[in-house]
């Protein structure tokens, strides 16, 4: 097959770069290794702030709704259940469906894979019922079953405690939040209102000591301010964040760069989302792990930039929308976590040399000023 | 003052560690072996490691080929369980008019105790049901068989630092210059002393050889291999292309390119091996493959291993040679022999460096 | 933590296992991976490259800014071999047989 663009990712972030290619007249082809697009869009439940200006307020399933939808009448190849598994060495990719290999060439390519959750050990991790927080919320919102009767949640983050909110309005009951710092890592106000409301008990300065039962958890001991407590529990949700899947940019011999505040390893980018190897761009949680209105707005970025250099967009052009994008995202990431903002700065800096003047400003800006 | 040493080895491979190993046994040196990663970083850690004989040709370098797989049951007895298996091996061929260039192959080789069986086809199938019906016939000895890499060069390592020997690891060397008929190497952490200098860095001795002043006629060339899932016992033998381990992962792969030093596969190479697989074991076709990894390798300009003193400088040797997994418990005796006694108990004039006309030194 | 804690579930390693293998001098997650076979698994160390990370950090004092995750390889998800046999001609692999017929050349894998 042979395309202008190819996506490797229909979540929130290569759908949306696909449209705004496509409004430019891209030919693109979007690949993804599930049945249906979306991504993580399909199991949240939850509304969803801070998106860019031109979405409304709205929950992850209709969002994912609309940024399908809008593809209909575009140029856009949908080859679901297809997953990239390596390169030619004349640069094509190779996407296989289980039955065969198909060689794809194209001109530019936008990887779109999103992050991994983060494993976290202790004795009987490996036991059924322990599971990832995202894994607890595919089984609720996609798969309609109940994970558990009995649950902690291991880590405070807004995602781990947005989850357990629905983990308790899908009738589980939560025992108890266990968070190894002092304070709760979530900022979110009206969940953590919620949580307090149903009763559910923050363990901070906590960790699980071990979690044991026959072939599968039915008990768990924590540690709480030194003393131990134990519990009856069928169901440990493991909440301890994103990082960025790295597979895809290795193969494609990209480099990469450690920005804790970014989920930690990750392929090095510029402000026109391009990685260090030509032609190859990034944009979404695969860029840095953030909240949604940041990974569409990096995703648009990325689409410009490939518009542009395909000739579809003049520079002038693309220059003065990716500033835009650029401010707005700042904005958009910087109410969550200036941290992040400065993370994705640094990684740009040190990777590019010649940052366009008009962005230099606005990163200095934000590099001294906030 | 920089750490003086009888014997500096640079490459702690399966070459390098075997020297080290072999050297240590006497006892009477004080060695050290340097490397610029970790142990099984470079080429001994990505290979099938199979220990093959049969089709090494021409058949004196078959016949030391079969005197390091001799000798491979007495090293286990020394340094531990390096899953040392002679299932005997597989060459299949898949034409009958090649059946007559396998009899010639095993008429050879039986001048220097290398017992081939040219098989029929039904032969074949007999011994490996799982081979593909569409083979017409294999050369098979008994002789051939696989090791486990990676503790092979752990139990190298293990033994040689009981015997005292001392390894320097994640340490690239930098420069190598001579003062007064002692080796000055200076390495990324610090600089050592050596009285005799073995090269033993594999594909990477070419840029070791240049410190010292020598060309290493020796090229690069990627291998890539495909692993399966575990799966259930499927082949016995060490077949010419792959070999199943012993947690049930079949290894798949037998592939040339001379790309430098470059490891990444490519999924060029991967699907062509895929085809391959299936043409040899049919039954492969559903099974999965969970990774693929390549190893430079190093083949000397004539494809014989290069071995002994290097001709221009007293008391600098080198070690180098592709098949280093076969040939690893051999070379580390001869290899003593050499630095201990100055001679060897078996003939090695052919694998001298200055064998090659090209050979160059500029010292 | 007890040490006895699996870290890599696909081939079950243990922590006590990584640490024996820093100890014997290997300092990054490669390396670990071929002394202890961590991370070569079913997953292809999906899972466990940041809690391997997180030992090596702890065991060696250094920074998980200065420790890479391992060496990612083909293909990126397992694929059947009848999946991957395709019309992609690449000529590098070579039948060991025919190899032994021509006189000046004459390799194997080992």
């Amino acid at each position: 097959m042979e395309t202008d663009l190819l996506i490797i990712g229909g979540g929130p972030a290569g759908l949306h770069a696909a449209y705004v290619a496509a409004s430019n007249g891209i030919k693109t082809i979007v690949v993804d290794e599930s049945f249906s697009l979306g991504g993580q869009l399909r199991q949240q439940t939850q509304r969803l702030t801070n998106l860019p200006k031109q979405f409304d307020s709205q929950i992850g399933i209709t969002l994912m709704q609309t940024l399908v939808e809008r593809l209909t009448d575009l140029d856009v190849t949908i080859l679901s259940k297809h997953t990239m598994i390596g390169t030619y060495k004349d640069g094509r990719i190779g996407v296989s469906n289980g039955q065969r290999t198909i060689p794809i060439s194209a001109e530019k390519v936008i990887v779109t894979t999103g992050a991994a959750e983060e494993a976290f050990v202790f004795p009987g991790w490996t036991l059924p019922g322990v599971m990832t927080i995202g894994a607890a919320q595919i089984v609720m919102n996609r798969e309609h079953v109940i994970p558990g009767k009995n649950a902690i949640i291991i880590g405070s983050n807004d995602f781990a405690l947005e989850v357990g909110k629905q983990l308790i309005e899908n009738g589980v009951s939560l025992q108890g939040v266990i968070e190894n710092e002092d304070q709760l890592i979530g900022c979110k106000e009206e969940t953590i209102q919620f949580l307090k409301e149903a009763g559910v008990p923050i363990y901070q300065n906590s960790y699980v000591t071990q979690a044991s039962g026959a072939g599968e958890v039915e008990k768990v001991i924590i540690n709480h301010n030194g003393s131990e407590k134990e519990m009856e529990i069928d169901l440990v949700c493991i909440g301890k964040g994103l990082t960025p899947i790295l597979e895809p940019f290795e193969i494609l011999s990209c480099d990469f760069a450690y920005e804790k505040d970014l989920g930690g390893w990750l392929p090095q980018y510029s402000t026109l989302m391009e990685t260090s190897t030509a032609s190859i761009y990034v944009a979404g949680n695969a860029a840095g792990i953030t909240n949604l209105g940041a990974i569409l707005l990096t995703a648009e970025i990325a689409a410009i930039s490939v518009a542009e250099s395909l000739g579809r967009q003049c520079k002038e052009e693309a220059t003065e929308k990716r500033e835009l994008l650029w401010q707005e995202l700042y904005h958009l990431e910087s109410a969550d976590s200036k941290a992040k903002f400065h993370g994705r700065i640094k990684l740009m800096r040190e990777f590019q040399d010649n940052v366009d003047i008009q962005l230099s400003k606005l990163f200095n800006m934000s590099v001294g000023g906030v | 003052m920089a750490k003086q040493y009888d014997v500096v080895v640079i490459g702690s491979g399966v070459v390098g560690s075997s020297i080290a190993f072999h050297l240590s046994e006497g006892g009477q040196k004080e060695i050290l072996v340097i490397d610029k990663d970790y142990p099984l970083s470079g080429t001994s850690g990505s290979t099938q490691a199979w220990v093959w004989v049969h089709n090494k040709t021409p058949s004196w370098y078959g016949e030391l080929s079969m005197l390091s797989a001799e000798l491979y049951p007495f090293l286990e007895r020394k340094i531990g369980d390096v899953e040392y298996k002679r299932t005997g091996g597989i060459a299949p061929f898949f034409n009958e008019s090649d059946r007559e260039s396998a009899l010639r192959l095993a008429e050879k080789q039986a001048e220097v105790g290398i017992e081939i069986d040219v098989l029929t086809r039904d032969q074949v199938l007999e011994k490996e049901p799982a081979l593909s019906p569409n083979i017409a016939g294999a050369t098979f000895s008994k002789i051939d068989g696989n090791v486990n890499p990676f503790r092979l060069v752990e139990l190298y390592i293990r033994a040689a630092k009981k015997n005292r020997v001392q390894f320097s690891f994640y340490n690239p060397v930098i420069d190598i210059k001579r003062d007064k008929g002692i080796f000055e190497i200076t390495t990324k952490k610090e600089v050592f002393r050596a009285k005799q200098l073995v090269l033993a860095a594999g594909p990477w001795t070419k840029g070791v050889g240049k410190l010292l002043g020598v060309d290493i006629p020796v090229k690069q060339v990627r291998g890539q291999i495909l692993v399966t899932e575990p799966l259930a016992p499927l082949i016995k033998h060490t077949i010419g292309g792959m070999r199943q381990a012993d947690n049930g992962e079949v290894l798949i792969g037998y592939s040339k390119e001379e790309v430098g030093y470059d490891r990444r596969t490519t999924l060029d190479v991967i699907q062509d091996t895929a085809k391959m697989a299936v043409e040899y074991l049919p039954d492969l076709a559903k099974a999965n493959i969970v990774r693929c990894f390549a190893g430079v390798r190093v083949i000397p300009n004539d494809g014989q291993p290069i071995l002994g003193e290097i001709p221009t400088i007293d008391n600098a040797y080198v070690a180098v040679m592709h098949s280093g997994i076969t040939l690893s418990p051999l070379v580390g005796t001869v290899m003593t022999e050499l630095l201990i006694q100055g001679e060897t108990s078996i003939d090695c004039d052919k694998l001298r460096l200055d064998r090659f006309s090209e050979f160059k030194s500029y010292v | 933590m007890d040490a006895s804690t699996i870290v890599c579930k696909c081939e079950e390693i243990n922590i006590a296992e990584i640490e024996l293998a820093i100890k014997s001098g290997a300092n990054t997650f490669d390396d670990i991976k071929r002394l202890t076979r961590c991370g070569m698994g079913p997953c292809q160390a999906k899972i466990c490259t940041n809690l391997v990370r997180q030992i090596i950090s702890e065991s060696l004092e250094v920074p998980l800014s200065e420790i890479r995750p391992p060496r990612l390889r083909m293909p990126l998800k397992p694929t059947r071999i009848s999946a991957l046999v395709g019309n992609e001609v690449s000529s590098s692999v070579i039948s060991v047989f025919s190899e032994s017929a021509p006189q000046e050349d004459d390799e194997n894998h080992g």
